[in-house]
């Protein structure tokens, strides 16, 4: 126990050292668990923002279509019709059912044309999936029965569009025929999903199949579920199907996000390459401070030999010293982390400072990247950070306790 | 029987390709309770003999007894035994742990060897302080004390174990006149009440003075082996 007083005691040594030791592991601690919150805030923003605006829980469309999904053919459709809605709708966990027709089109507002996603929508059923109407910043969603369209703010920026402007979409039919659809602009929206803002035109459904004409043809349902039941829904809705000998297919919207989800693996081999990094600060700073500690104390171990301890017992102090400035540098590291990420979920990361919205890489996300608590990052890397210098600091301090007790009393 | 016996001990360092003889044969029978100086010039191998002596080092060749236990070929661990339970040293640098205050650098030396409770020890250690003159300043830490202050707790944490041999290499070395002729004083005075082997090495003449034994050694060799009265 006296070896354990003595260890603890040599930490008030070389105090500016030991300082800068933990400082320079509580840094690094700060430094992944900010990396940390910011990146499960960014999933966790992603993936809410790919349900909500985009995809919902689940998507039903025809395999063959899902396929392609990208492309917005007309092929592959779905006739809508009231007893498949009906068979949806009954499902357990299932809250809402949006039917839509995604179609591309050129948005031409006079002068200039851009390549536009059309989304014809059934606008009582899509508010029940979607929450893209509390962010309609100008003017309004349009009503039932209203002919009207809703476009994304970025959209409408670039287009020099404004509420009560018309718009005209060039479209090509079914039988690849050209038409077009002249149709008032509702609303602008500003959704938190800035794919949304940037180049979708929401439109009435019964509009858009008239345009295209294709009937009552739609691409897919969105369906909005409990949240974390979509695999058992998704199953459900699949088994439902088959004994209906539907051709249709139910996916969940992990499927859809596959680029975000690709980006959130790359995220974690990310973060385990920082983790990587940070503990080999800590190794380095532990052991640097051992060594320099065992060649400042060289006489001090040599009376230690003298006074009969063994090897074990004064590798034992060292590495009491050692485990001390491990667990010091991690609280320090883990109340900065503390506050870093409080500071982070509360006021989060603007992307301003990266040049603009998440959509330029990929990520669903508009303004700001708000932190995620990982509370068990915090106690994983503290408990893995006093481990680190328990196991950094033997060598070093055999090293310490190896040295011949001769040289040691009399090394000047 | 002698509480240390060594015979035809010798000890020759290699640096690089050359050897060094710093012991050359040295024979020597120390009594339990005997008060001995080792002196001679720098180089002669006083702290070559006592290291050997103090089972800090072994001999080249020959052969040391104590406590008619042949320690010259123990293994480490043994050599760290054998200096736990039956040496204490006393340094010319004292070598006091810094962050630890006069008692707590006695306390370290009992620790080591005793397992009696807390009291026990603490009852130990203040009346050895106290022997050596260190009332009232257990509390303090060695860059508060003075040399000779510094040498006294030294000579306590060497004695606190009850060990049957203290080596004391150059222990004035670093003290005044003063302060040598207190601390010879304290440790004369052990040596009579504890009846502690005591071998000094020293260039020092006041402890020569005080030695009832002197032995010189000269180029590895002992030279003359005086007892006094």
């Amino acid at each position: 126990m006296f070896s354990f007083k003595l260890g603890l005691k040599n930490l008030t040594r070389q105090k500016r050292r030991n300082v800068i030791t933990i400082f320079v592991i509580a840094f690094a601690f700060f430094s992944y668990l900010m990396m940390d919150s910011l990146m499960n805030g960014m999933e966790e923003m992603s993936f809410d923002n790919i349900k909500n605006y985009d995809t919902g829980n689940i998507q039903v469309s025809n395999p063959e279509y899902w396929e392609d999904r990208d492309e917005l053919l007309l092929e592959n459709l779905i006739d809508l019709n009231q007893d498949m809605e009906e068979g949806i709708k009954s499902t357990d966990g299932v809250l809402g059912v949006s039917p839509e027709l995604r179609f591309k089109a050129n948005l031409n507002n006079g002068i200039d044309e851009i390549l536009v996603r059309g989304v014809g929508i059934l606008v009582e059923q899509y508010n029940e999936v979607f929450a893209t109407q509390n962010y309609i910043i100008e003017g309004s969603m349009f009503a039932p029965g209203e002919s009207k369209a809703v476009i994304g703010v970025s959209l409408a920026e670039l287009m020099d569009l404004k509420v009560s402007d018309y718009i005209t979409l060039l479209i090509r039919t079914k039988e690849d025929t050209f038409n077009t659809i002249e149709i008032e602009i509702a609303g602008l929206v500003r959704a938190p999903n800035p794919m949304i803002n940037n180049g979708i035109v929401f439109l009435p459904l019964e509009v858009a199949q008239e345009a295209l004409n294709i009937g009552n043809e739609i691409s897919l349902l969105s369906i909005k579920t409990v949240s974390g039941d979509e695999g058992i829904i998704t199953r459900a809705l699949a088994d439902s199907f088959k004994d209906k000998e539907l051709a249709l297919s139910a996916y969940s919207w992990k499927e859809s996000a596959s680029s975000v989800i690709a980006l959130s693996a790359a995220k974690k081999g990310g973060i385990g390459a920082i983790l990587s990094i940070v503990l080999l600060i800590g190794m380095l700073g532990i052991i640097n401070n051992v060594i320099l500690s065992a060649l400042e104390r060289t006489e001090e171990i040599g009376m230690m030999k003298a006074l009969g301890m063994r090897e074990w017992e004064i590798v034992f102090v060292f590495m009491v010293e050692a485990t001390g400035i491990g667990i010091l540098g991690g609280l320090a590291g883990c109340l900065l982390g503390y506050a870093g990420v409080s500071a982070m979920v509360k006021y989060g990361f603007s992307l301003a400072y990266i040049g603009g919205d998440g959509s330029q890489y990929g990520i669903p996300i508009l303004d700001k990247i708000y932190g995620a608590w990982n509370v068990p990052a915090f106690s994983f890397l503290f408990i893995l950070g006093v481990a680190i210098a328990v196991f950094s600091s033997i060598f070093p301090s055999y090293w310490a306790a190896h040295k011949d007790p001769v040289k040691a009393i009399y090394h000047r | 029987m002698s509480l240390l016996e060594l015979k035809e001990v010798k000890k020759i360092y290699q640096q690089g390709k050359i050897k060094v003889p710093a012991l050359r044969g040295v024979d020597m029978n120390v009594e339990a309770g005997e008060f001995t100086t080792i002196f001679g010039p720098s180089g002669s191998g006083k702290t070559t003999l006592l290291n050997m002596i103090g089972c800090l080092d072994t001999p080249t060749e020959g052969v040391i007894r104590l406590n008619d236990k042949k320690v010259s070929d123990l293994s480490r661990k043994a050599l760290a035994m054998t200096r736990r339970y039956n040496i204490g040293f006393v340094f010319q640098s004292y070598n006091l742990i810094p962050v630890l205050t006069a008692y707590e650098n006695v306390e370290f030396a009992i620790r080591l060897i005793d397992h009696a409770s807390v009291l026990q020890i603490k009852e130990k250690v203040l009346k050895m302080l106290d022997e050596v003159g260190l009332k009232g300043l257990e509390n303090r830490r060695p860059n508060e004390l003075s040399g000779g202050e510094k040498q006294r707790v030294a000579i306590a944490r060497a004695l606190v174990k009850e060990p049957k041999l203290v080596l004391a290499d150059e222990p004035t070395a670093n003290l005044d006149s003063k302060n040598a002729a207190d601390v010879i004083d304290i440790m004369r005075k052990m040596n009579k009440e504890l009846n502690t082997t005591f071998i000094f090495s020293t260039h020092d003449p006041m402890v020569m003075k005080y030695a009832r034994r002197l032995i010189n050694l000269k180029d590895g060799m002992i030279s003359a082996d005086e007892r006094r009265g």
